[in-house]
Parts: C-alpha cells; sequence; structure tokens
C-alpha cells in the first residue's frame, strides 16, 4: 500500500494549516431580527439563525424535480401535518403511488420539521415576515422562505438537518437547509460552504488567495515574476474599511482589499470556479473565513485521480451515505432512525449480510469521541442500521459526520480507489453512496 | 526514428503545425511535416475532443437491427413486472439493487443483439474468425463483441442517442476527461517506423473557436502531473501512410459522462489507430474493455437516464456478459468484451512542467509532485 498522507500534511497541501487559528469564526452582518432569535456560530455552515433554545433554522426551497417541483413556494408552507404514504413520482423513471416503507413509525413532515410559529402579535422585522399556514396557525419566514426547526437537532451548534456543503443540484431531493444572516464581507466578494470550510471567493466565483510572503497590512508582491502571477483584488475607490477587512494603497495608487491583515489576491492561472490550483504554489492559501473541523485522527486523506478524498486509517476511501425519499415530504432516509430498506437496496442488493460485508462501518478507538458537532462517535446495530445502546451485544461504535455513519468499500482494493462512489439511486445523490471528496474541482465549470 | 536534437525547451510545440492548425493545413506538404517537426523536436501533441462507442448503423436499420431497436427499458419493464404497483422496497428499490448487483441470469426480456456482417473496429488478435466483423472499408477479422450489446440501442445510436450526444458533450466540459497524446521521436506525420505516444490528462479549459462550439487546434494545455499522474501511461507504435498505430498495452481511459462522477475505462490490449495530420488526430481507439469497469461506466447514468434509450441496466448486463469475449476467469467466464471507441483530437501546445525536459514523463518518477 501507499503510504497515506497524515492530516497535517494533507491540510499543508491545501493551503489550510498556516493560515490564521482554526478558532477563528466567520462574523456576520447585523440584521433586524425578531425578539427571541439569536445567530449561533457553526462549525460548518457558518453563523446561523436560532431559535430561543438555540435550534438552528432551516428553510426548505421549493427545487425544480424531475417530474414537478417539492418544497415551499415563496411565503407559503408545504410541510404539513399529515404522515404521507405514498411515493410522489418526482424521479422518473418510477411512477407515483408506491407505498413509503416502514409507515407504522413514519412521522408527518410537521413532526420532523416543526414550523418556527408566530405568536398572533409578531410583527415583520427587516427581512423576517409571518406567513399564515394552511390550519391558520402563524409561521415565521425569513427572506419569504417558511422556517423550521429540525428533530435531528439536540443542541444549540447542531446543523444535522441539512448543509449548504455538497448540494448539487436538481437531482438532489429538495433539501432543507440552514439559514443564517450574511457573511460581514464588503461588496464583490461572496462565501460558500464547503467540506474545508467557508471559502472567500469573489462574485464571479473566483478564488481569493493570500500569501506567505506578504507582512501584515503589506504586499511583497510587486515585481515579476509575482504580479503576473497574482492579481491584487482591487478595493473600489469608494470602499471603506469594515470589521476585519483593510485596505491598503499599493505603488500606482491602486487600492488592495485586505483580509485579517492579509492582502488578497486571484490566481492568473486560475482556469475553474472555487479552484485550489495557485493553494499548490508554495507559501500561497485559499482563504476561508472559517475552516471545517479537522477530520478525527484515525482518518488521512488520499490523493486519486478525481482528487482528494477523506481515508481511513489504511488509505482507503471514506464514503458516505445520503437519502431522500420520493415523497411529498422528501423527508431524509439517511439517518439512524430513517426507514434502512433504501440504504440496504443499494448496499446489498436488499441483504443485511452482504451489506456488512461490503460496506464496513469506520471503527471508532475504544475512548475516541468527537470534539465537535460535526465529527462524532455513535453507536449501531450493524444487523439494522439502527442506532444502538452501547452495551448491546454486537453493536459498534463508529464514526459518524453530520450525525451518519461513514464506511469503506471492500470493492476497493488499494488507497484511490473510489469504486463504490455514485453507487445508487442518481449516482447517489438521492440514494446512495458518495466519496468523501475533500477537494475535486476537476468538473467545476470554467 | 529516433533523433534527440533540437529537444532543449518543455513545451511540445511545432510552429508549422500551429500556422496549419489555424486553417491552412491542407496546404502543408509531407516534406514540410517533415522538415518542421525536425525543428521543432520531432514532438507533437493532440487533445481529446470527441468520444463515441463505434456503433456501424443503417438508414432504415436492414443490415444492423433487422429486429429493429431495443424497446424493454427500465420504464417498460417495470410496467411489466409490476403492473399493480407495489411497496418501493418490492419494486423500485429492487430495481435499483438489481442495478447495483446484476447477475447473470437470462435476460427477462427480449433482447435485440446488433446483426450483419459489417462493424467498425480493429483486428484485435490478429485472426479472422467466425464471430468477427468486416469493416465498412473492408479489412477483415474485426473484433467488435460490444457493437452486438450496443448496436440496436437507440442511446448508442447516432445523431440523436442520449448518451452518445451528452456522454460526448462532456468531454469538452470537463477537465477529468481531458486526455492528450503526445507523440515523441517523430519525423514525419506520413511514415515513422518507430513513434513514442505518451497520454497525459490536460488541465486547462479547451480553446474554442470564434463560434465558441468547435474546438480549435493551437490550443495549450498543461500536464496534470498531480492528480492525472497516474493516467500518464506509454505506447510504442509506428505511422504508416499517415495512420499511427500502436502496440497494445493494458490500458486506462477517464471518461466521466455525468456531473461528479468521475469514471475510468479498463482495457485489456488498448491499441491507437489515428490518421494524423498536422491538425488533427482521428481514429480509433480499440481494446477489451473490462466488463465491470465498462458497466459502472455505464450505470454512472441514472436510471432516468438510461430510460430515454430504453435501456434496462441489469438487462443490458446479461447481454454484456452474454457477448464478452475475451479473459476468461478461472470458472470460464469472460471477463472483456472487444470494443472501439471512435476518437476525434485536435492538435495542441502540451506544456511540459517548469523544469522538466520534454521526453516523455513517468507516472512515478518524472512526475514528483
Amino acid at each position: 500500500m501507499r503510504p497515506v498522507v497524515a492530516m497535517a500534511g494533507i491540510l499543508l497541501a491545501l493551503g489550510l494549516a498556516s493560515v490564521g487559528s482554526a478558532a477563528e469564526r466567520e462574523a456576520w452582518a447585523h440584521v433586524p431580527m425578531p425578539p427571541g432569535f439569536k445567530v449561533v456560530p457553526t462549525e460548518l455552515e457558518g453563523p446561523v439563525f436560532a431559535d430561543s433554545h438555540g435550534k438552528t433554522l432551516y428553510k426548505w426551497p421549493i427545487a425544480s424535480l424531475r417530474n414537478g417541483y417539492a418544497g415551499d413556494p415563496k411565503d407559503k408552507s408545504a410541510c404539513e401535518d399529515k404522515v404521507t404514504t405514498k411515493t410522489g413520482g418526482y424521479m422518473s423513471p418510477y411512477p407515483p403511488g408506491l407505498d413509503l416503507p416502514d409507515l407504522d413509525k413514519r412521522k408527518s413532515c410537521v413532526a420532523e420539521w416543526a414550523p418556527v410559529l408566530a405568536s398572533d402579535k409578531a410583527k415583520p422585522i427587516g427581512d423576517w415576515t409571518v406567513i399564515t399556514r394552511d390550519d391558520g396557525t402563524k409561521q415565521w419566514a425569513y427572506d419569504h422562505h417558511a422556517l423550521y426547526t429540525s428533530y435531528l437537532d439536540h443542541s444549540p451548534g447542531d446543523v444535522l438537518g441539512g448543509t449548504q456543503a455538497y448540494r448539487s443540484g436538481g437531482d438532489t431531493p429538495a433539501e432543507r437547509v440552514p439559514v443564517g444572516p450574511p457573511p460581514d464581507v464588503p461588496p464583490g466578494f461572496v462565501v460558500e460552504t464547503t467540506v474545508r470550510g467557508r471559502m472567500l471567493l469573489t462574485e464571479k466565483k473566483r478564488s481569493v488567495y493570500l500569501s506567505d510572503n506578504d507582512g501584515p497590512n503589506k504586499s511583497h508582491c510587486d515585481g515579476d515574476p509575482c504580479a503576473q502571477m497574482w492579481e491584487p483584488v482591487v478595493a473600489p475607490a469608494a470602499a471603506r474599511p469594515q470589521g476585519e477587512w483593510t485596505i491598503i494603497k499599493r505603488s500606482g495608487g491602486v487600492q488592495q482589499w485586505v483580509f485579517r491583515k492579509k492582502p488578497l489576491y486571484t490566481y492568473t492561472r486560475d482556469q475553474l470556479d472555487a479552484s485550489l490550483d495557485g493553494s499548490e504554489e508554495p507559501g500561497w492559501h485559499n482563504v476561508y473565513t472559517q475552516r471545517a473541523p479537522t477530520p478525527p485522527k484515525p482518518f488521512s486523506i488520499q490523493p486519486t485521480i478525481n482528487g482528494d478524498v477523506l481515508a481511513d486509517a489504511n488509505g482507503l476511501t471514506v464514503y458516505f451515505y445520503t437519502c431522500g425519499d420520493d415523497s411529498a415530504d422528501q423527508l431524509s432516509c439517511d439517518t439512524l432512525d430513517s426507514p434502512q430498506q433504501y440504504r440496504l437496496a443499494i448496499c446489498g442488493g436488499g441483504e443485511a449480510g452482504r451489506c456488512e460485508r461490503l460496506w464496513r462501518y469506520v471503527p471508532a478507538a475504544a475512548g475516541a469521541k468527537g470534539d465537535n458537532h460535526v465529527w462524532t462517535v455513535v453507536t449501531v446495530d450493524p444487523q439494522t442500521g439502527h442506532a444502538a445502546e452501547a452495551r448491546q451485544p454486537g453493536a459498534l461504535r463508529v464514526w459518524a459526520y453530520r450525525g451518519r455513519p461513514v464506511y469503506t468499500y471492500a470493492g476497493d482494493k488499494q488507497p484511490g480507489d473510489y469504486t463504490g462512489h455514485a453507487l445508487g439511486e442518481w449516482q447517489g445523490r438521492r440514494n446512495g453512496f458518495r466519496a468523501f471528496w475533500i477537494r475535486s474541482e476537476l468538473f467545476s465549470r470554467s | 526514428m529516433r533523433n534527440l536534437a533540437n529537444r532543449a525547451h518543455g513545451l511540445t510545440l511545432c510552429a508549422a503545425l500551429a500556422v496549419t492548425g489555424l486553417g491552412s493545413s491542407s496546404l502543408l506538404k509531407a516534406d514540410e511535416i517533415h522538415t518542421s517537426l525536425q525543428d521543432r523536436g520531432h514532438t507533437i501533441g493532440y487533445v481529446t475532443t470527441d468520444l463515441h462507442w463505434s456503433v456501424y448503423q443503417t438508414p432504415d436499420l436492414k443490415a444492423d437491427c433487422p429486429d429493429g431497436l431495443n424497446g424493454n427499458g427500465p420504464r417498460e419493464t417495470f410496467k411489466a413486472l409490476f403492473p399493480q404497483g407495489g411497496s418501493v422496497v418490492n419494486t423500485e428499490l429492487a430495481r435499483e439493487g438489481l442495478k447495483v448487483f446484476p447477475t447473470d441470469k437470462p435476460a427477462q426480456f427480449p433482447y435485440i443483439m446488433a446483426a450483419g456482417p459489417t462493424a467498425i473496429g480493429l483486428n484485435l488478435d490478429g485472426k479472422v474468425g467466425p464471430n468477427d466483423f468486416v469493416s465498412p472499408s473492408g479489412e477483415q477479422g474485426i473484433n467488435n463483441a460490444l457493437f452486438r450489446v450496443i448496436g440496436c440501442n437507440a442511446q448508442y445510436r447516432a445523431p440523436d442517442g442520449q448518451l452518445q450526444l451528452f456522454a460526448n458533450k462532456l468531454i469538452r466540459g470537463f477537465n477529468f476527461d481531458r486526455i492528450m497524446i503526445e507523440l515523441t521521436h517523430v519525423d514525419s506525420l506520413v511514415n515513422d517506423d518507430d513513434v513514442e505516444v505518451t497520454l497525459y490528462r490536460g488541465r486547462d479549459p479547451l480553446l474554442l473557436d470564434a463560434t465558441g462550439e468547435k474546438v480549435a487546434p493551437g490550443g495549450t494545455q498543461r500536464i496534470d502531473v498531480h492528480y492525472g499522474k497516474k493516467l500518464i501511461q506509454h505506447l510504442h507504435g509506428r505511422i504508416a501512410d499517415g495512420v499511427l498505430t500502436t502496440d497494445p498495452i493494458d490500458g486506462e481511459w477517464p471518461w466521466a459522462i455525468y456531473f461528479d462522477t468521475p469514471a475510468v475505462l479498463h482495457i485489456r490490449d488498448m491499441r491507437l489507430s489515428l490518421k494524423l495530420s498536422p491538425s488533427s488526430a482521428d481514429g480509433l481507439i480499440a481494446g477489451y474493455t473490462d466488463v465491470d469497469s465498462y458497466y459502472h461506466w455505464l450505470t454512472s447514468w441514472s436510471t432516468h437516464h438510461l430510460a430515454y434509450g430504453r435501456l434496462d441496466p441489469s438487462e443490458f448486463y446479461w447481454a454484456l456478459r452474454k457477448a464478452a469475449d475475451a479473459y476468461p476467469d478461472n470458472n470460464g467466464a469472460m471477463t472483456a468484451i472487444s470494443s472501439a471507441i471512435t476518437v476525434n483530437m485536435v492538435q495542441v501546445f502540451i506544456e511540459h512542467p517548469a523544469g522538466s525536459s520534454a521526453e516523455p514523463l513517468q507516472r512515478t518518477a518524472d512526475a514528483a509532485h
């Protein structure tokens, strides 16, 4: 087997290791909020809105699926307090009207996604408005999206109900995503959630870089070849410093944006959106407003022909399973308490034994535990795929990402293989397995 | 012939070729090509612009598919198997599970194999056998058993087969698929009995012409020596009458046909047969494609997409296994199938990493990163 790259080495390779502190958190714009709500900094999604108990707020944006729409139209909730029993046929080629599994245990949309109710006296403020549900109750909305909390979240900082880290368009279910205030970045910048962290980009999706060679608030990238390869991110004449953002004046009078005392650049050889290519130049790094939690110790990073993938201690590719059902509710079926029939169909053709042989949970060492909300240790009954009691015979303590177990695949024979990637419905996006890519830009648009 | 003179720089280029690539290739005579190749390091590069599984087809189907096209796709088989619907577990998930775990059991529905004596491809085994085809130009002994499996499926047929269209379109769209060939030690694009061919993956978008639709020769590609290191492959070949023919290798050809789905074909005895010009290289990639890697490649399309061409994956798997004709396993079951891919390439300047020579890079030592 090839030697695996230790996590520290990979973080260096990804341009993450020497930039600021891992504890740095993204600042947000202070927007008006109704009483009883707050902003909670989270480790993967950045700042999110939360209710008075600290529970993350989500929206369910309407999504165009292959055979129709699911999710909330603007200023309306489609999430009902009624148990759905049939598939909706949103994802062809299968017809609607098939019986959903585990109907005796199935919950309604409202039971899993509690509407954030408003009192009759609630007043709109800023982008917060009040909508009327079909049953006459009032519900808070933000930017015209009805708001919910997730039954999966239990403590402040949990964002287990949805993520913006790897959604990819119309082949995924209509998913719930966390809602938060805008990041405190100047006009011309955006921040995107990635598995590596909250990535700073220009509004045109070009990557933003900083250099180890620059001093605090001082650019040393003036002459050739540096200035040929790295273009300063220009601050307009009317720009003013804000928060962690300042401006320096370069020779010739050009103003350059500075973030956390580091001058910002784009890389002239970048060809793809959100590229990491520039961080392959020694001393240069992509910029993140905050970094995602580092995977715990047994994990490593492995290069493949498609980029870097998370790997286990032996360098074998790590996968996660993702699933959303084809009901009008689009409920998730990838959690430990959801029906396991979806996963069993893909991991074993319906056979639990084959599933166990092919898809192996990544075991947690005795005493290991996660130190954040993203990477945790869960106890699983491998026979059922459901959560188990700690002392249950045969139960396994395994690593989980966002509350979902991660796996290796027996079809992979050596580091760099990813033969289990995209197995399942819709390349694994709707019901199946996806390799845990840390870096994979080869499908980015130029 | 090998001639290492004038090989000082790391950029694979040929100035005369660039000129011809921009519109005057028909004006360049063979001796001029010969001279310019000598001047510019005896090297030329090409980048892939189009890939299609080779299907010989006639307009009225009579010669290739006299029984018509396959009609039992996922929608049709589902309707036949589950006319009353049922539980999602016993219907949809059962079919999706079968897609992941196909069996060798006989097909449940009629499967139409391509017929007729003609197919596009190469004579891979050097023999003329009873199951071999004749090429459209009359060459005997053509091995392309895959044609029997795919030839009568609408997905694969021009001009509007969905797989033909989209699998090819993504060649241009994804850097994952950016495979290039670099010919070194070339004295002439017409006749040379000893040339080296190196496969690399490029890391840049293709150069489009002013229409934005057509790939223009004369672009520049950096070699992906990072993630593409394992894709560096070497072949030895010769050029006769303007056609490059390589010796076979066990090769890998990355061909992603959907977003974020980086599929790779494993092709035993892979060889190239390409008609060369200063601005293009067109021809075939042929060999024995590993059956499992082919099925994995195909099923990286969703069942929804496969339904466009009425291609039921589990039925297809049966046909693929039945037609496989090479590399038997210990039980005598064939694990690979003779096949051909029609490939189009345009000339490109291949930029070697700074500090490296213009000699072909190796998978490991030269491609350090």
